[in-house]
């Protein structure tokens, strides 16, 4: 089994748990070891570059440090927003050697040494590239024949763009979902922005984005939205309540972790999906496929 | 008297880093404007607020709540034709704003920032922000936050820990972070 | 006859900059300026400055600290007095609140905060001038 270097991140010890729970089981029943890193510390998400950037990418780099140690050759975030931050900080980090010698002293605090060496990937990109479609294919045992889903790529996966890629209409999340024998929908706002911390700081523009989001998916007949992010899935999924007295709107749609529903689709026990421990509760959704 | 650096330099200054292009290559064509999900709630828009920068409008761009909007998206960045990174536009302007304190009155962003960075610098570790409002004073969101938790029988049920946990090296860590930035004591 | 002394300011506040280079030049100083790092580092390697006036808040974050330590490495710049003028503590007050500016890890031969006193900026300047031309003239 292939070993990877894995950073859960924050959000999956607390709301996200279920997309810890998930991600965890999916990955062994795929033949993915995911080897979590020794204490690592917060990713900063967006709230640093306001203050200072050069901290912003030390506390990134001393995870990315950490996992250079273990000599695995891999990183993997399972959050959107922790993977743009590793991402673009180990890249940096090689193209700017000024940046890397002031981090690095940083980190000898932390008896630690940064090379930006690591390849480093988010989760879905891990069960695209390395597993692939027909390896998840042979894994399903209950295909979710039937089920409409709305795939939700949200920003941080996708943005900025890194190499040519297409960053307007990509495919590969609906080509997983078709390969574990749901519908994938076509829906324009799959790729716009869930608010992330506005709900905070500009309450009334976060939940006008998620009212958006919610009403093309839900129009295009969606059973359930899925999303690659604990910050896109909270946002989208506990603020309904919200948006439906702000909007007047009786929406109530489940919202999973892509890794919830290839569990599903894969026979996993929904238990140890973290199923039924969400806000919305999921007895609707797929369980008849 | 020496000339005075413009604003449009001040903000060119701070963005010498910038991995996109300097600003002064932006067309005024406003598809930053036309992307940006936030821009209904904007003071003025992002293609606007980069016309201000380049007349130097100083006051006016600092006290709008433009920047402050930002949800670092990056969707007009992966758009601008003329290749600049508006997001980190926002970003610099943040970060222009918080070491003055000029920004505009009744912002929560700011008093966001600050608290997220404090809270991981005390404990290296973090809730997601919805849940930070809920640990950290003075946020007037946070009895949104905190309905929508109960409205969601979230904290009823105990799934959520009441203090972020802490890293195990947390002394050593934050000696890392006083090396970045040189404040406080050593101990 | 004393040659007239070149120094130069990294500083990216343009009114602060302003102020005391117009201090330094009554003072007989030649004084350039750059307002950010990059364009600091490139002016240091263009020409002999008998000391540098540095800012520590630029650009992305605490940046003069970073600029400082290359200093410092530079065999060509490590022997040239830093004065760092800064209002870090006022920039991200709330960080550590209270607490002393610390920049003791890096090799600087002074640092002192804004607002800066004419008459104090001006002695600081003569007197680091003059202990790197003795240290330069003693015999090794």
């Amino acid at each position: 089994m292939k070993q990877y270097a894995y950073y859960p991140g924050c959000s999956l010890e607390s709301l996200a748990k279920p997309y810890q729970l998930s991600a965890k089981e999916v990955s062994l029943a795929l033949g993915l070891d995911l080897r979590e890193i020794e204490d690592w510390n917060c990713c900063g998400a967006t709230a640093y570059f306001p203050v200072d950037e050069l901290l912003a990418y030390t506390l990134v780099a001393r995870n990315l440090a950490i996992a250079e140690k273990t000599g695995l050759t891999d990183f993997v975030a399972p959050c959107s927003a922790c993977f743009k931050n590793a991402y673009y900080t180990n890249n940096y980090l090689k193209k700017d050697p000024d940046l890397a010698d002031h981090i690095n002293f940083a980190l000898e605090e932390d008896s630690l040494h940064v090379e930006g060496t690591l390849k480093v990937r988010h989760l879905i990109e891990v069960v695209l590239e390395d597993v692939g479609l027909e390896a998840v294919k042979n894994k399903v045992a209950h295909p979710l024949a039937g089920l409409k889903v709305a795939p939700y790529y949200g920003c941080q996966l996708l943005r900025p763009r890194k190499d040519h890629e297409d960053v307007e209409n990509p495919q590969y999340f609906e080509e997983l979902l078709s390969a574990i024998g749901a519908e994938p929908l076509e829906y324009a706002s799959k790729t716009r922005c869930c608010g992330a911390s506005l709900i905070i700081t500009n309450r009334k523009a976060a939940l006008e984005m998620v009212h958006l989001l919610l009403k093309e998916a839900i129009e295009r007949g969606a059973d359930v939205i899925v999303t690659t992010c604990p910050m896109c899935n909270v946002n989208v999924e506990v603020y309904q309540s919200q948006v439906n007295r702000e909007f007047g709107t009786n929406y109530s749609i489940p919202v999973m972790y892509f890794t919830q529903l290839m569990g599903m689709a894969m026979g996993i026990a929904p238990r140890r999906l973290g199923i039924a421990r969400e806000p919305v509760p999921k007895a609707q959704a797929p369980v008849s496929a | 008297m020496t000339a005075e650096l413009s604003f449009n330099q001040e903000i060119a200054n701070m963005m010498y880093a910038t991995h996109g292009n300097p600003i002064s290559h932006c067309l005024q064509c406003g598809t930053c404007s036309g992307t940006c999900p936030a821009v209904e709630f904007m003071d003025y828009t992002p293609r606007a607020i980069i016309g201000m920068i380049r007349e130097n409008f100083k006051d006016e761009v600092l006290a709008s709540n433009t920047y402050w909007s930002c949800a670092s998206c990056y969707h007009c960045t992966v758009r601008c034709p003329a290749g600049i990174d508006i997001a980190d536009m926002m970003y610099a302007l943040k970060r222009y704003s918080m070491w003055k304190s000029r920004f505009k009155e009744g912002l929560i962003g700011p008093d966001f920032s600050e608290g997220f960075v404090k809270m991981i610098v005390n404990s290296g570790k973090s809730f997601e922000p919805i849940l930070a409002t809920t640990y950290l004073p003075k946020f007037s969101a946070g009895d949104l936050v905190q309905e929508a938790l109960t409205a969601t029988g979230l904290v009823l049920k105990g799934k959520i820990p009441l203090l972020p946990k802490r890293i195990k090296r947390l002394k050593k860590f934050q000696r890392m972070v006083k090396r970045i930035i040189p404040l406080g004591e050593l101990s | 006859m004393n040659v007239q002394k070149r120094l130069i300011i990294i500083d990216d506040d343009p009114d602060f900059v302003g102020g005391i280079k117009s201090i330094l030049e009554r003072a007989e100083y030649q004084v350039d300026t750059a307002y950010n790092p990059k364009d600091g580092f490139q002016a240091l390697q263009a020409r002999r400055y008998d000391l540098l006036l540095l800012d520590i808040m630029m650009g992305r974050g605490a940046e003069g600290i970073a600029l400082a330590r290359k200093i410092r490495k530079d065999p060509k710049l490590r022997e040239m007095p830093v004065l760092i003028i800064t209002s870090v503590r006022e920039q991200i007050a709330f960080l550590f609140p209270g607490q002393a500016v610390h920049p003791n890890f890096v090799d600087v031969d002074e640092l002192v905060e804004k607002p800066v006193e004419p008459k104090l900026l001006l002695e600081k300047v003569s007197a680091l001038i003059k202990a790197a031309e003795e240290k330069h003239l003693q015999p090794q």
